[in-house]
């Protein structure tokens, strides 16, 4: 090919001189030789077409393609690189201070842990004291119905290590499922009256890590500002929009379910929850799960309902909330409860539809990655589920007691209150408020007054404890704390059937002697102005 | 806890360093935020989303680097273009701008349209960004991203070639380029039409 023949085009030739047509010469005679020129060539020539601007189109796209691909590469993230000299960052290495890993014990702390009683044998209705080795009635540990000191009980737990072993070290999916957590699984659903349900191996993680199971970033869960702390943990996990509404106030929830739906007009579509519980641990009080159920329905909402403390304590055979309030359980999407108090087993479970259960098989990560449940707690939730709905007889020997004990508080002390529903076994005694504005006690002091007061029980032969469920927040300052909702703090009795009315009336009137003569008492007048 | 005792003045001096840089990013921060209506910039992760988009490497994106991941380009164009020409009574015009179409219709639809990741790897920490934007974790000018762009430009170029310049041709080839090549540029970074989308909630579970 000759280059000649382009010159033509250029209408200038024969006005250029000889030496620059030698250069054009030389430049083409060079560019025919490189491989595939020709090619090149031709696209251009054939692309050209009598067309200016789509050509250029076509050029400026080249050589925007090109100087992309010529650009450095930067990142578009923020770079806080602050230039300092090699000696300013010794000195500030020199200079930091690490905060510990763990806050000091305080003065408060060391105090309750100095004075903790230590047992002697089995946390039975009477309890023996290591040191003074005075025996104690027991109000402090969640043996509701006594379960604890029942032979047969034991003697199928003993049977079922024997031929299970202590457990099976292994997660459920794995080869952790053995036939007595299938059986226990289809005794509670069967109990409550749900379709399914599935066990987990440890009460606290399993609301914990089943809200995060189906609630995730983007998703709205409308929860009760007095929800306890596995609640709390799980609504974190689970990274979701939360919002709070007050506590058991039926309009509030309303209001906050219509906004919610409201923001999510045009949106779409997100899954949302209502998280409460049926008996609060941190107020002891009911939810009111008919008007609940009605608002899930007018908003589409569902509710998961934790009823790890009313689980075995309330309704005529202890299903819970919805046989004492008369709702159908299947209007409750998902209920949760625990194993681990009134049943004397361990554990917790989730009772839904099947579709709900076989999801967290395989995506709640407490299911997924902790060793099942050992089989005795499994067959011990079984055998106390059967024990409780063949004789009711358990249940109202236990409100028999908590009326007596109730009677002993509530209404005779001046100085606390109860805030529990009366069929709670766990009795919350919180100081009146009259006594908190008349002496100007903040937090910390009733908390100390209360710590008096297990004391003084304590000496009177009652074995109490205070509401400690709900640790602060990491790294929370007190300005935190005033905006955040926290438990009042309380004093925690728990009723058991193992004493007689005689013995629980006694307890009672100890307790009450105890707040009473703290209350008195010279160290906790001088607060006050 | 660390003693009462102020600092030495070195101490303090590289203190106000880093207080000063971080007041000139918040100023940064305040200017590049737009208050046009039409059209807002997608705002900086929390620091609970960077974390959680720490916990894996973000298996969506990563693949784009990854061996093969560029030669399939190339094969699926020759797939495309293979199955338009044994189609019955297609012109070659017409198959390379089929061809070119759809390369141009498939990847607007995985870089930049679909949002967040498709698994459950990062918690959902990454729902707000589309796959360009997870890429190289929105670094601009990376091998990856060259090459994304490179492809459909290319495409275009000997797509036109074989259309023969035909003006309607030409328009549809171009128009579906510039769709996948606008959004592509550095400066439409996290850019979005409020017209299209909603601004996402901020609010995060505590």
């Amino acid at each position: 090919m000759n280059t000649t023949t382009y010159l033509p085009h250029f209408p200038t030739t024969a006005s250029l001189p000889p030496s620059a047509l030698h250069l054009i010469d030389q430049i083409s005679h060079n560019f025919n030789k490189i491989p595939g020129s020709a090619i090149i060539l031709r696209y251009i020539r054939s692309s050209y077409q009598d067309d200016p601007i789509r050509s250029l189109v076509e050029l400026f796209l080249v050589i925007f393609a090109i100087r992309y691909l010529l650009a450095p590469a930067y990142s578009t993230k923020k770079v806080k690189n602050v230039p300092l000299t090699e000696e300013e960052i010794d000195d500030l290495v020199d200079d930091w201070a690490p905060e510990s890993l763990v806050e000091g014990e305080t003065e408060f702390e060391r105090l309750v842990a100095e004075r903790g009683p230590v047992l002697t044998g089995a946390a039975g209705p009477r309890v023996k004291l290591a040191g003074s080795g005075k025996t104690v009635v027991n109000l402090g540990s969640y043996n509701h119905y006594n379960f604890a000191d029942n032979a047969d009980l034991k003697a199928k737990a003993i049977q079922t290590i024997r031929t299970y072993g202590v457990g099976p070290c292994s997660p459920p999916g794995f080869y952790g499922t053995q036939d007595v957590h299938m059986k226990s699984e289809a005794d509670i659903a069967a109990h409550l009256g749900m379709p399914a349900c599935i066990i987990y191996a440890q009460s606290f993680s399993t609301i914990s890590s089943m809200l995060p199971a189906f609630s995730k970033r983007g998703d709205v869960i409308v929860a009760d500002k007095a929800c306890n702390f596995p609640i709390r943990k799980g609504l974190q996990i689970s990274r979701s929009s939360v919002r709070w509404y007050e506590h058991n106030d039926m309009e509030d929830l309303e209001r906050v379910l219509a906004k919610v739906v409201k923001e999510g007009q045009g949106k779409p579509l997100t899954r949302r929850f209502i998280v409460t519980e049926g008996l609060f641990e941190c107020v002891g009080d009911l939810v009111d799960l008919p008007k609940l159920v009605e608002l899930k329905m007018k908003y589409k909402f569902r509710i998961i309902l934790d009823e790890t403390w009313s689980y075995g304590v309330l309704g005529r055979t202890g299903r819970g909330v919805t046989e004492h309030l008369n709702v159908d359980p299947l209007n409750v999407d998902m209920i949760v409860g625990g194993l681990a108090g009134a049943l004397a087993s361990g554990g917790g479970f989730c009772a839904s539809s099947r579709e709900v259960v076989e999801h967290q098989r395989l995506s709640a990560a407490a299911y997924t990655y902790s060793a099942a449940l050992p089989a005795l707690l499994a067959t011990t939730a079984s055998e106390t589920v059967a024990l409780l709905q063949e004789n009711p007889q358990h249940i109202l020997t236990l409100r028999e007691n908590i009326k007596a004990m109730r009677a002993q508080l509530d209404p005779r002390s001046e100085w606390v209150r109860c805030t529990s529903h009366p069929d709670n076994p766990v009795l919350i005694l919180v100081l009146k408020d009259q006594h908190i504005a008349d002496r100007n006690l903040t937090l910390q002091d009733q908390e100390a007054i209360l710590q008096d007061c297990v004391d003084e029980a304590l000496n009177n032969g009652v074995l109490v404890t205070r509401l400690k469920s709900m640790p602060a927040p990491l790294g929370a300052s007190g300005k935190d704390m005033q905006k955040e909702w926290r438990p009042r703090p309380g004093l925690k009795v728990c009723v058991t059937t193992g004493l007689s009315r005689k013995e629980i009336e006694g307890a009672g009137r100890g307790v009450r002697h105890a707040v009473t003569s703290v209350m008195k008492g010279k160290k906790w007048q001088r607060v006050g102005g | 806890m660390a003693s009462h005792a102020p600092p030495p003045l070195v101490v303090q001096n590289a203190e106000k360093k880093i207080g000063l840089a971080a007041e000139q990013d918040k100023e940064r921060n305040r200017r590049r935020r737009r208050s046009s209506s039409l059209m807002y910039q997608e705002p900086p992760e929390s620091l609970e989303q960077q974390s959680d988009q720490a916990v894996n490497p973000n298996l969506n994106a990563q693949w784009v680097n990854a061996k093969g991941a560029w030669m399939i380009h190339p094969i699926l164009i020759a797939l495309l273009k293979i199955l338009y020409d044994i189609l019955p009574g297609m012109s070659q015009e017409t198959s390379w701008t089929l061809t070119n179409a759809t390369y141009m219709a498939g990847s607007y639809l995985m870089f930049h349209y679909v949002r967040g990741v498709p698994f459950e790897f990062n918690a959902g920490a990454y729902d707000n960004l589309n796959m360009w934007e997870q890429i190289d974790n929105g670094d601009q000018y990376t091998p990856a991203k060259k090459f994304l762009l490179a492809v459909p430009i290319c495409l275009f170029l000997i797509s036109t070639h074989y259309t023969h310049y035909d003006l309607t041709y030409f328009m549809v080839n171009f128009l579906a380029t510039v769709a996948v090549v606008v959004p592509k540029l550095p400066a439409l970074h996290r850019m979005r039409f409020a017209f299209f989308n909603h601004e996402p909630d901020t609010v995060d579970g505590r």
